[in-house]
């Protein structure tokens, strides 16, 4: 009795086991099968859409819009949201191991889209799709490799700029600054009256970067044909002085306690309550970034909020950025067809619209046909400044290791490195990816 | 021997097979990708021999310090776990003790957490102005011992260790207690009665019998120390700077990058050092169970 027993529990195993392994070869045909069906007859279909924090603005105006179309469509869409320090990596290994969400969010820039996303492998191509011809066409080559489209984006150029708060300024009679020696003064003084000068919060690893690349247009004021000199590897970045200048100033700047005792700690979120409070005099952020400040203190006047350039190494020029963060959709994934409609929907005029109204941190559009939102007295500071392309958008392998360069700096500010290390450290990382990517100016 | 007991070979089969698929095979295929330039630009894969091992032992010193971090961060947290869950398992099995159970659950229930929720509420719990700890702290009046926890370089590699062990201890506690329970109490009874003192009996009756549980916990805290990486990736991402950067955070990075070949060749490195560890703390058991 007890050998049957056994007998059929082991036969029973076995069948079970090599029933299993047959299932797990055929598996993948039947789900797809099985999948198609329920799209075609319309019954309820989730997207899921990755992003990292940055890439959704925080008003949650694209969550509106994804409600929105779920009602007109029944297409369900499931925000999954990164923090920005992981985002990069993370939607990587996920494209790699053929796990990422149906539509993605990521930081596109003509150089650099082939190295993050790798279009030609895992993105949908939507060059013939009816909106592409309404984008501004300076965003394109951020969204394109190869001469195909592969992306939607709604943010307008980017420029950063040191928000200030006029009213301490105007307390402590201080002026704008122009130069370096003019900051540090201004910073020793607010400094002096118990205020943080500059708040600055390296936790999300990109915000330190910005002083280092965004100040791209008077590099290129000072050293003609840079962009390409670097470009074709005739030149390296220890070609242009003002970059380790620069990030001397940074340490410097932290040493002297500038930044405040915790911005190591600090995030970029809090920025807003630090400036509105009053805790802190000056942030670099873009000049529409005031408008999420009063959507988030309704109280706080962001009149005296006021704008000026980043005066590192003596800078006065504005880096212009035609890059921002675009959507894509995974080729691989299981709802492309619903993911397109998601673009059609998103690219509607009065949907373009709401997005521009609800994300109060945004100035303008890559849409022309949508007006943009700068103010008189913003516009004319704007069109008074020399302007200059940033080198992230213009330079190879400076935007891939933009992350890797924050935790330089974050180890520059505890003293594991020095400012010339820095430096050496960006350069060598671009020509290890220039060597990896088998680019033939660094290997002649 | 009774042959008709066992079971013919074949019915082995199925499941090397299926080991031999899924665990053999993908493990020696990630070995051999350690010997090539395998990277996420091309499609092409060529041999280069050494040369990452090379690269990863001559070349760029974060590559050492990683390494040197991994073993500290192993050898320091295989210590305290193993230390502080002992102290714990023997004070929680004391007779004076009340409400035993709920003391050792509520030490067991870090483990239960998941790394990364542990990882983020240490976060804000450290976080030098908002952070419970620094102003639990100030409240007391102990301002001195406020300090940045998780971005002063002195401090931080010992913060994120120590927020390992106490995740961990729970673990080792509940392990080295079912021990405890396993030793006869004749052998206490009998060193009563020779007069023996807490200590005595603990030297030379508990710790030599718990020695097998001792030497299993000590190989699960070392396997586990060299593969960490949730911890310090949500703790500190290995900042600040790279200072608390583990091997498995850098291989998390080198995939990142693309090049696949230096994160396999790290993966391996790690592999052939832990097989080796492991296989020497088993030796040495072996050794100590022909002796006894």
């Amino acid at each position: 009795m007890r050998k049957r027993l056994i007998k059929l529990l082991s036969t029973l195993c076995v069948t079970m086991m090599a029933g299993g392994l047959l299932v797990g070869c055929g598996g993948n045909s039947s789900s797809t099968s099985s999948d198609s069906k329920s799209t075609s007859s319309g019954e309820k279909v989730t997207l899921t859409f990755g992003s990292h924090q940055s890439g959704l603005p925080t008003s949650g105006v694209v969550q509106e819009l994804a409600k929105q179309f779920e009602s007109e469509t029944g297409i369900k869409i499931d925000f999954q949201i990164s923090p920005d320090a992981q985002w990069r990596d993370l939607l990587k290994v996920k494209l790699d191991s053929g796990e990422a969400p149906d539509i993605f969010c990521a930081d596109a820039d003509p150089l650099n889209l082939v190295t993050r996303v790798n279009p030609e492998k895992y993105v949908l191509d939507v060059t013939n799709e009816e909106w592409v011809k309404r984008m501004d066409k300076n965003v394109l080559p951020s969204i394109s490799y190869k001469d195909k489209v592969y992306g939607i984006t709604f943010p307008g150029k980017k420029m950063y700029f040191y928000v200030y708060n006029k009213e301490i300024f105007d307390k402590l009679g201080l002026k704008v600054p122009t130069n370096y020696a003019e900051f540090k003064n201004v910073c020793q003084k607010i400094k002096d009256s118990g205020v943080i000068p500059v708040y600055e919060g390296t936790q999300n690893g990109w915000h330190q970067v910005l002083p280092l690349f965004e100040t791209g247009a008077m590099y290129q004021q000072k050293h003609p044909d840079l962009y390409n000199k670097l470009n074709k590897n005739e030149v390296d970045l220890d070609a242009v002085p003002e970059l380790q200048t620069i990030i001397s100033e940074l340490k410097e700047c932290a040493d002297l306690g500038f930044y405040g005792d915790n911005y190591l700690s600090n995030s970029v979120e809090n920025a807003k309550e630090a400036m509105a409070k009053g805790k802190a005099a000056m942030f670099i952020a873009e000049s529409a970034w005031r408008n999420e400040v009063k959507s988030d203190f309704p109280d706080f006047d962001v009149n005296k909020l006021g704008i000026f350039v980043m005066p590192w190494g003596d800078n006065q020029a504005i880096g212009v950025n035609p890059a921002s963060n675009a959507y894509f959709i995974n080729k691989n994934g299981k709802h492309v067809e619903e993911a397109k409609k998601f673009f059609d929907f998103l690219a509607k005029p009065e949907n373009l619209q709401k997005r521009l109204d609800g994300q109060p941190g945004l100035s303008e559009l890559c849409w022309p046909e949508i007006k943009s939102k700068y103010s008189k007295e913003d516009q004319a500071y704007i069109d008074s400044l020399q302007k200059g392309m940033v080198v992230q958008a213009g330079v190879k392998y400076i935007d891939s290791q933009w992350m890797d360069v924050g935790k330089d700096l974050e180890a520059m500010y505890t003293g594991s490195l020095t400012p010339q290390q820095v430096l050496e450290t960006i350069m060598n990382r671009r020509k290890e990816q220039a060597q990896l990517q088998k680019d033939p100016d660094w290997n002649k | 021997m009774d042959r008709k007991k066992l079971y013919p070979w074949y019915f082995t089969s199925g499941a090397l097979l299926i080991f031999f698929l899924l665990c053999f095979l993908p493990g020696i295929i990630g070995i051999l990708y350690s010997f090539t330039d395998w990277n996420n630009f091309t499609d092409k894969i060529n041999f280069v021999g050494f040369k990452n091992y090379v690269e990863v032992l001559k070349g760029k010193p974060e590559y050492r310090a990683y390494l040197w971090n991994t073993v500290l961060f192993t050898t320091v947290t295989t210590i305290m776990k193993t230390v502080v869950g002992l102290a714990l398992a023997l004070l929680l099995t004391q007779k004076v003790i009340k409400l035993k159970n709920f003391h050792r659950m509520v030490i067991f229930s870090p483990q239960v957490m998941s790394y990364l929720v542990v990882g983020l509420v240490f976060k804000s719990m450290l976080h030098p102005d908002t952070g419970f700890v620094n102003n639990f702290l100030k409240s007391v009046g102990l301002d001195i011992f406020a300090m940045n926890w998780l971005t002063d370089l002195k401090i931080v590699f010992a913060t994120v260790m120590s927020v390992d062990t106490w995740k961990g201890m729970g673990y080792i506690m509940v392990v080295i207690i079912a021990g405890l329970m396993s030793i006869s109490p004749d052998y206490y009874e009998a060193a009563n009665i020779d007069g023996a003192n807490f200590w005595q009996k603990f030297r030379l009756i508990t710790l030599p019998l718990l020695k097998p549980i001792i030497i299993n916990a000590t190989i699960l805290n070392v396997t586990y120390g060299f593969r960490v990486f949730d911890m310090i990736y949500s703790l500190t991402n290995g900042g600040p700077g790279n200072a608390t950067g583990v091997i498995n955070t850098a291989v998390y990075k080198e995939f990142s990058k693309g090049n696949y070949a230096m994160g396999t060749t790290l993966s391996s490195i790690l592999f052939f050092a832990l097989l080796l560890l492991v296989y020497f703390i088993i030796k040495s058991m072996e050794n100590k169970e022909v002796d006894a």
